[in-house]
């Protein structure tokens, strides 16, 4: 059907015309990911939101094990405690679950808060033990 | 990977092999492709001229081999307690650790000076698309957006003839980047498609410096706000429309020109977007510049230069190279120089095999980007902040070990660094190695005399090992040496008897 369709056609049937449509296609619907799937607002890699308000959001990571609290930086790079700050699901989730397979049977709870810009109050996201749920 | 190959011409004993990038093919006389384009003319008829490819050329993949440098720097933090996040899931296990992290860098830097110089593009830009994709999806540490555009355009600058014989250059993929540029402009517009960058509070919390200044004496943020999403969206449709590239190309470069002044802190992103600009200038611009000989002559010296015989620039890439090598401060770059040179030697043998005559582009690409490296490593302090944020994240996860090593590394660079006799100062005295860690610590008093820590730090220890007098005589001196340091006035007080001893007040940061 795509080969009757006038210029797309002609396009489609070289392996340079297919490789052209894959990357344009794939560059326009990745960032779409962003707005319409993606769990993570904080994560806005691959959707070319370059200096988004997002961007300005500060979060704060509150971990604790058994109720204690600890200290990020003591097991983390920096690098990694600064993606934290950005609030990216994913390496916080990844940091918990390697406190958990390092705290056998111990609660390993994780808190952001969220400050973002234009909205006074922070958000929360998880305050749960990590080692019982994947996700915050 | 570009263009098929074509057939051998001329006398095929003496042929010269392997480089054709300095050609001028009749620069005067602009003339189409011979062949005609096929459908669709939009992607497969788009031509540039040589003058302008060869420029984006050598402007871009020379900033990459700059940016690869400087990218050394971050290395230590690769592979960091074992801990790694990939941009893609599936990597996780499999992103780079220090050392690959700091060799493939360098690695790139060799490269990409080979791709600026149009020697063997068709080989080292598939190979450094592949590296620099490792390196940038294997861990969520790079979160420059940039470096992903810079991964999509090295993956489809594998397809543009690098090396053109025609003075005009017929490629789809130069329109395939400009179109690449445009969605992103498309997406960075939407993106600031949100009340609170509409109304300037975004671009008001971000930008600082001369342009906060020019921005708040003229038209304000709001109209900044909203005057940089009609920017983005025209740019999203004009920088690959040809007929809108006299506009584009104004407004485009003042856009990043802009972004440059905001001072962000953003790597090489505006350079890296400035190259990809020469792309968008009008073509009749490098037909004047043709015209008037400066390709012309630049091409002629340079094809002397690559296309002279092969083992006397060898033997000069050897006898300038490995020195040149030792002299960096950078890790890794002896090794890789001696591959980069046995690649080389190995490209001239063949050659000899072929009964092709060896030309000299090789040794001149690894000569030339070993120079690249050295000058940047001398320039900057990317070599003292490798080691320097190597020890301070090693310190801080209490790997005392590498923490060493790091600050050693660093001395070995930097004799007077108050930091590394400080921090090693430190660890020696932690590891029952008193006598040396005071060296250390004198080291650091005299490399910064106004700085209190090295003689807080050591009128700690003399309190440890019940030296109080001389323990007393040293917070002095620290209290001299910075009298707003508190952490000095405390333990002066304190050894004066008012007080508990305490500890440091607060974790040092890394980069300290």
């Amino acid at each position: 059907m795509l080969a009757n369709i006038p210029h797309l056609g002609p396009l489609l049937s070289t392996w340079r015309g297919r490789l052209i449509g894959l990357i344009v296609v794939s560059q326009l619907l990745i960032p779409l990911h962003y707005y319409l799937g993606r769990r993570d607002p904080h994560d806005e890699r691959f959707a070319w939101r370059m200096f988004s308000p997002m961007r300005m959001a500060q979060c704060t990571p509150d971990v604790r094990i058994d109720g204690k609290r600890f200290e990020l930086a003591s097991e983390f790079h920096e690098a990694w405690l600064e993606a934290a700050k950005r609030g990216r699901f994913r390496v916080v989730e990844k940091m918990a679950a390697r406190l958990c397979r390092k705290n056998v049977g111990a609660e390993v709870t994780l808190r952001l808060s969220c400050q973002y810009l234009g909205q006074p109050q922070p958000t929360i996201y998880g305050g749960f033990n990590m080692c019982l749920a994947d996700e915050i | 990977m570009a263009k098929k190959k074509r057939p051998q011409r001329g006398n095929p004993q003496r042929r010269t092999p392997v480089s054709r990038s300095f050609e001028v093919p009749e620069a005067r006389v602009v003339h189409a492709p011979e062949t005609p384009a096929p459908a669709p003319a939009f992607w497969f008829g788009f031509e540039v001229p040589w003058a302008k490819l060869c420029t984006a050329r050598v402007v871009l993949f020379g900033l990459l081999a700059i940016d690869a440098v400087l990218q050394l720097r971050h290395a230590p933090r690769y592979g960091a307690t074992d801990f790694n996040v990939a941009q893609l899931s599936f990597l996780d296990g499999l992103g780079a650790g220090r050392l690959a992290y700091g060799a493939c860098q360098v690695a790139l830097a060799l490269l990409f000076t080979s791709a600026a110089l149009g020697v063997a593009t068709r080989f080292v830009l598939p190979i450094a698309t592949a590296l620099y994709a490792w390196l940038y999806f294997g861990s969520q540490l790079d979160s420059y957006q940039h470096h992903y555009m810079i991964a999509l355009v090295l993956a489809v600058s594998c397809f543009v003839p690098w090396q053109p014989r025609q003075a005009v250059v017929r490629s789809w993929a130069i329109r395939l980047i400009l179109v690449e540029m445009g969605i992103v402009y498309l997406w960075a517009a939407v993106s600031k498609l949100d009340p609170v960058w509409l109304d300037g509070t975004a671009l008001d919390s971000q930008i600082t410096g001369s342009m906060r200044s020019l921005i708040l004496g003229t038209v304000g943020f709001k109209v900044a706000a909203i005057t940089v999403v009609v920017v983005e969206l025209f740019l999203a449709f004009a920088v690959w429309l040809r007929p809108a590239w006299k506009l584009a190309a104004p407004i485009g470069l003042g856009l990043h020109l802009g972004i440059l002044a905001t001072g962000f802190e953003i790597g090489l992103f505006v350079y890296d977007m400035l190259a990809l600009y020469i792309l968008v200038i009008p073509d009749r611009i490098w037909r004047a510049a043709s015209e008037i000989g400066i390709f012309a002559k630049l091409g002629a010296l340079g094809r002397a230069i690559v296309n002279s015989a092969g083992p006397p620039m060898l033997g000069l890439a050897v006898l300038a190279g490995v020195p040149i090598a030792l002299l960096c401060r950078l890790p890794h770059v002896f090794p890789l120089a001696l591959i980069a040179l046995g690649v080389a030697l190995i490209a001239m043998v063949r050659s000899q095999i072929k009964q092709q005559r060896p030309t000299a582009a090789a040794p001149l690409v690894v000569l030339v980007g070993l120079v690249l490296v050295f000058a940047v490593d001398r320039s900057t302090t990317v070599a003292i902040d490798y080691y320097r944020f190597w020890g301070g994240s090693q310190r801080r996860i209490g790997d005392v070990a590498q923490a060493e090593q790091a600050y050693r590394g660093m001395l070995g660079i930097e004799p007077h660094s108050e930091i590394a006799h400080f921090y090693l100062g430190r660890i020696l005295i932690q590891t029952d190695r008193a006598s040396e860690g005071l060296e250390h610590l004198h080291a650091a008093q005299r490399d910064e005399p106004g700085r209190a820590r090295a003689f807080v730090e050591e009128a700690r220890y003399l309190v440890t090992v019940g030296r109080k007098p001389e323990a007393i005589a040293k917070a002095k001196d620290a209290v001299f040496a910075d009298p707003s340091d508190s952490d000095a006035k405390a333990l002066f007080d304190t050894l004066q008897g008012t007080a508990k001893l305490a500890g440091p007040k607060r974790p040092d940061p890394d980069d300290d």
